[in-house]
Parts: structure tokens; C-alpha cells; sequence
């Protein structure tokens, strides 16, 4: 038989019994239904938390800490060789997956505008990794210009105070009027000169001369309101190579602060660095980086670590939401069997008859498992279609009461989980026919001759 | 039949030595008790018999809707008691007819979809099968009901479209059980008539059970059949002027 007729005597069968076959379409509807919201909502979970761990830092760096590793280093082995430098950069640029590696000098400098005086971290970073932050304001600096040029945090302004009264933002709460981008501020770099400038002469003898204030322009700010945090939210950034010029012309032959010094109490001709940041060219490659670097005894954490902890949670609360969806499916195909086998014992003699005419078995078979596929197939579809709705009832009206008005959706239903499980509800349903179809391909031709 | 004598007559169905047995608890009962016959092709055979006799037993083994216990039975030079139940439909979708007593159309379908639908195993493409199926609805005279559903059909309506089902595929052989049993006296005879016409026109072999003597006068043969035994095979040659 072509298959044409098969689909056409098969579907007109299901007509005949509009009603039965209206329930066990029903039945398989709130099946794939369920399953496809309860699935929608592990997906809308899962992505949720990985959004919220992106906002958070990329989740393809990898954070390198290096703080005091040599100070404890005895004498035997050599201090220099656990100093993180730009050659390190280089050694952690050659590990496969990684696509950069990027130093971080962090220094604590003094900025000020007006009456207002704040303690800032000021971070060195190369120009390209500049590139990753996101700017609400103004651009950001490029090679060509001279000076060296700030990108503020959006929430730096917080550290502030006015230098007058000592009161800043946690104590007034008010924010400081800091103009960062319309005026340019003093920075200075020297803070322990500044500090015993500061302090009551007296003592113990001389008074130090207050050091040179550096007036920096800000060429951009970071991205979003004093009360939006993002990673760069607190600090201040500019081009490390800049800064490295910056500081030699400050400092001179004198040890930079935060710089470590040889046995002779001499500063390095390179800079250490404390912090740095592996970039790594796929989510499923960091935590493998981050355990090369680990080896190579430095500090490395990433986002990822976490995130893989929580998505084994997530993918928990994702097979225990779908497996009660799958309960429902499992109800309905029990459903869509009983359906199968009521309409074979009232066309047992109808069977026998196409059995005589000489219908092949097997097209007989097909006949019902395509009626048990199609029951699937509608209910499928239809499924699908309610579990968008309903999808979208629940974002619009969970979803604020359960992610505790952050913004997001807790339930998605990507197309990898729309369209397979049409298909699945197909399965099923054949599944559900293939015996009751076996069943009526095995009759005997004699019910037909019979008469009941 | 006399007419025919001088050519050399073909045999389509063989029977040797047939033997069904059916066991109800301790009891057996031989529905068919050693059957030999012979039938040729282009002959319309009756088997008569009283109720009980084993007509529909013969008749179902022929058709290969059931095993014999023992025996043989060839058709068209193959033995079917050794065929597999798939290889047996696959014979009856080429080589055989069957006409039902109780009509036995599809509710789904219009009379020219039931006529079409032997056809539609075949493979044949919707189209062509509505054509051919139209053609043998005009001839047991059925055109005008061609899209009437079966229940929207006299007995008489829906037996010929019954006629024209088994006849559509052109088999070689066309079994009939009782086709008349459920028609009243008038409506029988235009049925039978018009199964003896076309089967005569088409040169197929025609093979009817009742339990009528008077039907089957209409026959050439006439096997009579008493308790799983055929005692008298009776030449009925031109009686039945039509
Ligand atoms: N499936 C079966 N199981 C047991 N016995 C059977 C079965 N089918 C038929 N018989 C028996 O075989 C015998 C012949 O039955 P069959 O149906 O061939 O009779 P028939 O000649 O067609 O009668 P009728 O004219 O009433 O249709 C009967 O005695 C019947 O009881
Ligand atoms: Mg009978």
C-alpha cells in the first residue's frame, strides 16, 4: 500500500471516534505539556544562575593571584622564580585553549577633586583588555595619546570624602559630587609621603614634603548607575604601559609600593605583578586551564568552578522537574494503548475483512501504529503550543515572585526542547500502538466470515 | 459445458485427500472428512449441503483463511497449505475474490471507495483505481450510488458493490459464502445473475456455497456435501438460461 492511503484510512479511522480520539489527544497534550514546562524550567534556572555568575566576571577568564609569595620564600630557593611577570604571561599564553593572558598592577593611590579626597585602586591593564569593558560614558583611551588617561568605575565615586569634614557616602550617604569626566583630578601616587605630610609634624623630627599631585584627565566611564555593580565598578583603569612610565618617573630609583625588593632592599628593573587574568577560548576548557595554572603553583580561580557546581544542581532539579512531566506522558500513552486496543476489538471483524481482500500484514501494522503516531503527533504539536503559553504565564507572573524580582525568566523553552519532543510524542505514541498494532496484524482473517 | 468438451479444460483448484479436524475439550469434530475434487477454470461451481456439513470450512480453506489438518491444496499450480500467512494474503490479493454474506463494507467509505479498495493493496495510484473502480460499479449498475456510503445502501445495493469489490482486482478465482443468504428472493436472483454473467464474460472460476438447491441450479457443478464428505458431484449442463 502506498503510503498516502495508509495516512488516509488511518486518520479517517481517528475521525470516526472524534471524541475518543479528542481525550487521548488530550491526554497526550497535557503529557508533552508538562514535560516541556517542567524541562522549561530547569533550562530557565539553569540559565538564570549562569547569567547571574556572567555578570558577575566572563566565564571564560580565569582570575591569577600572586600576593606575598615571595616574602615567604626562604633562602634556599630563589624568590625571583615564583614572581609573576610578563614572562609568566607569556608561559601561561602558550597553554592550549588560552587566548590571552592579561596582567593586572594594582596600585592604592590618592585621588582628589575640590574638597573631596578618596583612597582609589588603581589598576594597570593592557589597552586590549580594556576592550572588555563596557563604557557608560566617554570612550577609552588609546595608544596615541600621551597622557595617561582613566576609566573610572561607576561606583568609585563612593569612595570619597570631603576632606574637610571627613564625612563621604557612608557616612551621609549622600553621594560625593566627584566630576570625574567635566574636571580633572589630582592623583597622587606616593601615599605614605602624602600621609607623613599630612600627620602633625613633630615628632620625630623632620617634616616631609608633600609629594607631587599628577592631574589625570578620565576618559570614559564604566557602564551603569552608582547602585549597578559590575566587576569593574569599583576601580580605576588605565594602559599598563602608561603606568609602568608613570611610576618610574615618580618613584625613580626608590621601590614602588607593592613592588617586592631584592635581598638588598633594591627594587627589580620589571614590574611583579599580583593579579592577572587567563582568558580561555571556551566555557568547557577553564576549569582544564585553571588546573595547569594551579600546577604551576599560582592561585587560579574562575566563575566556572562555581557555575559547574550549580549547574550539577541545576541539571538535578531538571531531571526531577521532567521526570514528573515524564509521569504524565507515561499516563497518556497508557491512554493512547487503551485507546488502540478499544478500537481493534470494534474492528476485529473489519481487520478480518482486509485481511481477506489481501491487505500484507505489515501494512496493516503500519496502519495502526501511524493512528497511535498521529494521536502522538497532534497531541505533540498541540503540547508544544500550550507550553508556550503556559511559559509565558509563568514568566509574566512566577517569575518575578520566584527570582525575587531580579530580572530573568524562569521558564525557556529553547528549539533543542520545542521540536524533539514533538517527535518524542511521536515515539510514544507508536510506542504506546506497537503492540495493540502487532495485535491486530495477527488476527485471524475468519472474524471477517463470522457473523456475530 | 458441452459446448466446451472439445477443448481441453483447465484445472485452477486441486483438493487431495482434505482433512480438517477441529477439537472442542475431549471431543473432535471433522468438519471435513477426505475431500478430492477437481475445479476447472471458467466454471461456476456450487457446494451444497444442510447446515453443519462443512460448506464454509472447504470454502475458508480454499480461500486460504484457514490450515488444513491434512491434505492438499493446490491453486494455480501452488500448494497454499504450505504458504505463510503472509504469503497466503499476498495470494489472495493477486489471485482471489471473496463475495460475504454479510457484504462486509467499510463504514468509512463511499461504494466507489470500497470497489477501489482491494485495489489500493496492490499499490495502484489513487487515481487510476477510482477509474477502474467506477467502471465495475456500472457493471453490477451501481452508478448512481457511487458516492453513497454503505449505510445509506439497500442489502441488494450493497452486495453488488460487494460483486464489483471482489471482481475489480480481476482474480482468477472468486469464492462466494452464501452471498445471498441476506437478500430476499427477488434481489437474489439479480445478484446471482449478474455474478454468473460476469464471471461467464471474464472466463474467471466462480465458486458459491449455499444451502439452496434451487441457487444452485444456476451452477455448472454442483458438489454436494454431507457431513465433511462430498458424496455426488452433479453436471448441470443448461439449465439455467439466464
Ligand atoms: N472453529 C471451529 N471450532 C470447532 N468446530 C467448528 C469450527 N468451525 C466449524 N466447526 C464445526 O465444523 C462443522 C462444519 O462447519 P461449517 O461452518 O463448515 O458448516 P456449514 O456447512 O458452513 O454450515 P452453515 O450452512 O450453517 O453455514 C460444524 O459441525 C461446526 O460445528
Ligand atoms: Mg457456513
Amino acid at each position: 500500500m502506498r503510503f498516502p492511503d495508509l495516512l488516509i484510512m488511518s486518520i479517517n479511522n481517528l475521525l470516526r471516534r472524534k471524541l475518543r480520539t479528542f481525550l487521548t489527544v488530550l491526554g497526550v497534550t497535557i503529557g508533552t505539556a508538562s514535560i516541556v514546562v517542567m524541562i522549561s524550567i530547569g533550562v530557565g534556572l539553569k540559565t538564570f544562575t549562569m547569567e547571574q555568575y556572567a555578570s558577575s566576571g566572563s566565564l571564560t577568564a580565569i582570575q591569577i593571584y600572586n600576593y606575598g609569595n615571595y616574602s615567604e620564600t626562604n633562602d634556599k630557593t630563589n624568590p625571583e622564580d615564583s614572581f609573576m611577570t610578563d614572562d609568566t604571561m607569556k608561559v601561561f599564553e602558550a597553554i592550549p585553549h588560552v587566548t590571552s593572558a592579561y596582567p593586572k598592577l594594582n596600585m592604592n593611590v590618592i585621588m582628589r577633586q575640590g574638597v573631596y579626597e578618596g583612597n582609589v585602586q588603581l589598576y594597570g591593564i593592557p589597552l586590549e583588555a580594556m576592550q572588555s569593558i563596557k563604557l557608560g560614558q566617554g570612550s577609552l583611551p588609546t595608544a596615541e595619546t600621551s597622557d595617561m588617561e582613566l576609566v573610572v568605575g561607576n561606583m568609585v565615586a563612593q569612595n570619597f570624602y570631603n576632606a574637610k569634614t571627613g564625612k563621604g557616602y557612608w557616612d551621609s550617604g549622600k553621594m560625593p559630587e566627584v566630576d570625574f569626566l567635566g574636571k580633572p583630578v589630582f592623583t597622587i601616587f606616593d601615599t605614605n609621603a602624602y600621609y607623613q605630610s599630612q600627620a602633625p609634624s613633630g615628632e620625630e623630627g623632620q617634616a616631609v614634603a608633600a609629594p607631587k599631585k599628577y592631574m589625570l584627565r578620565t576618559a570614559g566611564m564604566v557602564e551603569g548607575g552608582p547602585e549597578d555593580w559590575n566587576e569593574y565598578s569599583y576601580g580605576v583603569y588605565v594602559d599598563l604601559e602608561k603606568l609602568k612610565t608613570q611610576l618610574k618617573q615618580v618613584f625613580k630609583k626608590n621601590p614602588i609600593p607593592g613592588q617586592p625588593t631584592n635581598k638588598k632592599g633594591k627594587p627589580y628593573s620589571y614590574f611583579v605583578y599580583t593579579e592577572a587574568t587567563v582568558n580561555v577560548d571556551d566555557m568547557d576548557h577553564v576549569i582544564e586551564v585553571q588546573k595547569t595554572i594551579n600546577n604551576m603553583g599560582y592561585q587560579a580561580n574562575s566563575q566556572m568552578e562555581w557555575l559547574e557546581q550549580s549547574q550539577q544542581q541545576s541539571n538535578m532539579v531538571q531531571a526531577a522537574l521532567g521526570g514528573i512531566g515524564a509521569v504524565s506522558l507515561f499516563v497518556a500513552a497508557i491512554g493512547i494503548a487503551n485507546t488502540m486496543m478499544m478500537s481493534i476489538y470494534e474492528r476485529t471483524k473489519e481487520i478480518g475483512v482486509l485481511k481477506v481482500l489481501g491487505c500484507a500484514m505489515g501494512n496493516i501494522r503500519s496502519m495502526f501504529l501511524l493512528e497511535a503516531g498521529f494521536i502522538g503527533f497532534v497531541g505533540g504539536i498541540i503540547g508544544v503550543v500550550l507550553s508556550l503559553i503556559v511559559s509565558l504565564l509563568i514568566n509574566k507572573f512566577l517569575a518575578p515572585m520566584f527570582l525575587y524580582g531580579m530580572e530573568g525568566r524562569l521558564s525557556i523553552i529553547p528549539l533543542w526542547l520545542a521540536l524533539p519532543s514533538v517527535f518524542f510524542a511521536v515515539l510514544i505514541g507508536m510506542a504506546a500502538g506497537f503492540f495493540p498494532a502487532m495485535r491486530a496484524m495477527k488476527l485471524s482473517p475468519l472474524a471477517a466470515i463470522r457473523n456475530e | 459445458m458441452k459446448a466446451e468438451d472439445g477443448k481441453k479444460r483447465e484445472p485452477v483448484i486441486r483438493v487431495k485427500n482434505l482433512y480438517k479436524i477441529y477439537r472442542v475439550g475431549e471431543t473432535k469434530v471433522k468438519a471435513l472428512n477426505g475431500v478430492d475434487f477437481t475445479m476447472y477454470r471458467g466454471e461456476f461451481c456450487a457446494i451444497v449441503g444442510t447446515s453443519g456439513s462443512g460448506k464454509s470450512t472447504l470454502l475458508n480453506m480454499l480461500a486460504g483463511l484457514e490450515k488444513p489438518t491434512r491434505g492438499e491444496i493446490v491453486i494455480a499450480g501452488r500448494h497454499i497449505e504450505t504458504l505463510t500467512e503472509n504469503q497466503l494474503v499476498a495470494f489472495r490479493r493477486e489471485k482471489i475474490g471473496f463475495i460475504f454474506q454479510s457484504y462486509n463494507l467499510l463504514g468509512t467509505m463511499n461504494a466507489v471507495e470500497n470497489v477501489a479498495l482491494p485495489l489500493s493493496f496492490q499499490g495502484m495510484p489513487r487515481k487510476k483505481r477510482l477509474e477502474l473502480a467506477e467502471k465495475y460499479l456500472k457493471l453490477v449498475g451501481l452508478e448512481k450510488v457511487a458516492d453513497h456510503m454503505p449505510n445509506q445502501m439497500s442489502g441488494g445495493q450493497q452486495q453488488r458493490v460487494g460483486i464489483a469489490r471482489a471482481l475489480v482486482v480481476h482474480p482468477q478465482i472468486i469464492f462466494a459464502d452464501e452471498p445471498t443468504g441476506n437478500l430476499d428472493s427477488h434481489t437474489t436472483m439479480d445478484v446471482l445473475k449478474l455474478m454468473q454473467k460476469i464471471v461467464r464474460e471474464q472466463n474467471q472460476t466462480l465458486i458459491m456455497v449455499t444451502h439452496d438447491d434451487h441457487l444452485a441450479t444456476y451452477a455448472d457443478r454442483i458438489f454436494h456435501i454431507i457431513d465433511g464428505k462430498i458424496v455426488k458431484i452433479e453436471e448441470n449442463g443448461g439449465f439455467q438460461a439466464g
